[in-house]
C-alpha cells in the first residue's frame, strides 16, 4: 500500500482555490475547538437563507442570550457567527464547495492534533499491487507506517452513497490482503441520527467504515 | 407563540412546521422514503423530550428561539434545501430547549 498525489486535473485546480480560499481556514479553526452546540449553529448558518446576524443570535439563546457571559465561549460564538454568513452570503454553488472544504479542513486541523502536521495529507490516491487505482483522491489521508487512515468527508448525511461506501471499504479490504493496517471512515458535518437513517438505506458494506459525525468529530484528535 | 409557552407547547409548534418542511423535501422524488424516514426519525426524538419535558415552562429566549427557527425554514422554497434543514431544524430546536444536539 502507497499513498501519492491525485492528478492535477482542472477539477482538482479548480477545488484547490476553493480549498485555498482565507475563510476556509478560518472557519475551521474555529471549528476545531468549537462546542456541539457552536458547531450547529455553524451549520444553521452555513446553510440557512438568513443573513441577519441578528436572526441568528435569537435562535441560539444558548450561546447569545442575555445570561451569557462575554468570555472566550460567547466571543468564539461570535466569530463562528461571522465567518459563516461570509460562506452563506456566496452564490450557491461556491457555497456548496466551501461548506465541503471547510469539513476536509476541519478533519484535517483535528487530525493533527493527534498525529502531527506532517502526516496528515490531502486530496491522495491509495494504490494497492494489482489492483486499478481508484478515480476519486480521499479527503484526507493520515500517512504513518502500520497505523494508516483514510477519510471521506461530507457536510451532510445525504452526501453518503454506495460510491463513497464502497470506495472506502475496498481500500481497508485491499490493505488488509497486503496484511497493511487501514482504518477507514466517513466525517460527516451533520448530526449521527441523520447519517444512521441514511446509513440504513445503503446496501455497500458499512461494517468496516467508522461514522464520525458532528458530535463525534473531536474524537478526531484523541483516537 | 405567546411567552407562556410551555416546552411541548413549543416543540408541537416546531413539529408543525416540520411537518411542512417535509412535505417539501418530498418534491425530490428520489428522496422520498429518505425524507420521510429522516422526519420520522427526528419526530420521534422531539416527540420524547415533549413527554419527558411536560409541563416545564419555556423561557422567552426559548419561546423566540423556535419562532425563529421556524420562520427560517418557513423561508425555504428549494426542495433540497428542505432536505437539508430536515436534519439541522431539529438540532437547532434541541439546542434552542438546552438538549444534546
Amino acid at each position: 500500500m502507497r499513498f501519492q498525489n491525485a492528478a492535477r486535473d482542472g477539477r482538482a485546480v479548480v477545488y484547490a482555490g476553493i480549498q485555498a480560499e482565507p475563510v476556509v481556514a478560518r472557519v475551521a479553526a474555529l471549528l476545531a475547538d468549537a462546542t456541539p452546540a457552536q458547531r450547529v449553529m455553524a451549520r444553521a448558518v452555513m446553510n440557512g437563507e438568513t443573513t441577519d446576524p441578528s436572526g441568528w443570535m435569537t435562535m441560539f439563546p444558548t450561546l447569545f442570550g442575555a445570561d451569557v457571559a462575554e468570555g472566550p465561549q460567547r466571543a468564539r460564538s461570535e466569530a463562528i457567527l461571522t465567518t459563516s454568513l461570509k460562506v452563506a452570503d456566496r452564490g450557491e454553488q461556491v457555497r456548496s464547495q466551501l461548506r465541503g472544504a471547510i469539513v476536509e479542513a476541519l478533519t484535517a486541523a483535528l487530525l493533527e492534533r493527534r498525529v502531527g502536521a506532517g502526516a496528515v495529507h490531502r486530496e491522495r490516491r491509495i494504490l494497492f499491487d494489482g489492483v486499478r487505482t481508484e478515480i476519486h483522491p480521499y479527503d484526507v489521508t493520515v500517512e504513518r507506517d502500520g497505523a494508516a487512515e483514510a477519510y471521506d468527508c461530507k457536510w451532510g448525511a445525504r452526501g453518503i452513497n454506495a460510491d463513497v461506501l464502497h470506495q472506502l471499504d475496498d481500500a481497508r479490504g485491499h490493505a488488509a490482503d497486503e496484511e497493511a493496517a487501514l482504518r477507514v471512515a466517513l466525517v460527516l458535518f451533520d448530526a449521527e441520527r441523520s447519517c444512521r437513517v441514511r446509513l440504513d438505506r445503503q446496501t455497500a458494506p458499512t461494517a468496516g467504515t467508522e461514522l464520525i459525525a458532528l458530535e463525534t468529530l473531536d474524537r478526531l484528535a484523541s483516537g | 407563540m405567546t411567552d407562556s409557552a410551555t416546552v411541548p407547547d413549543l416543540i408541537d409548534h416546531a413539529l408543525a412546521a416540520y411537518a411542512d418542511l417535509t412535505a417539501l423535501g418530498e418534491d425530490v422524488e428520489d428522496e422520498w422514503s429518505y425524507v420521510n424516514d429522516l422526519s420520522a426519525s427526528w419526530t420521534d426524538r422531539l416527540e420524547r423530550i415533549s413527554a419527558d419535558r411536560a409541563g416545564a415552562e419555556a423561557t422567552a429566549a426559548q419561546v423566540a428561539a423556535v419562532d425563529q427557527a421556524v420562520a427560517e425554514i418557513a423561508a425555504i422554497s428549494d426542495p433540497h434545501r428542505a432536505i437539508d434543514w430536515l436534519s439541522t431544524f431539529p438540532q437547532v430546536v434541541l439546542v434552542a430547549l438546552g438538549e444534546q444536539p
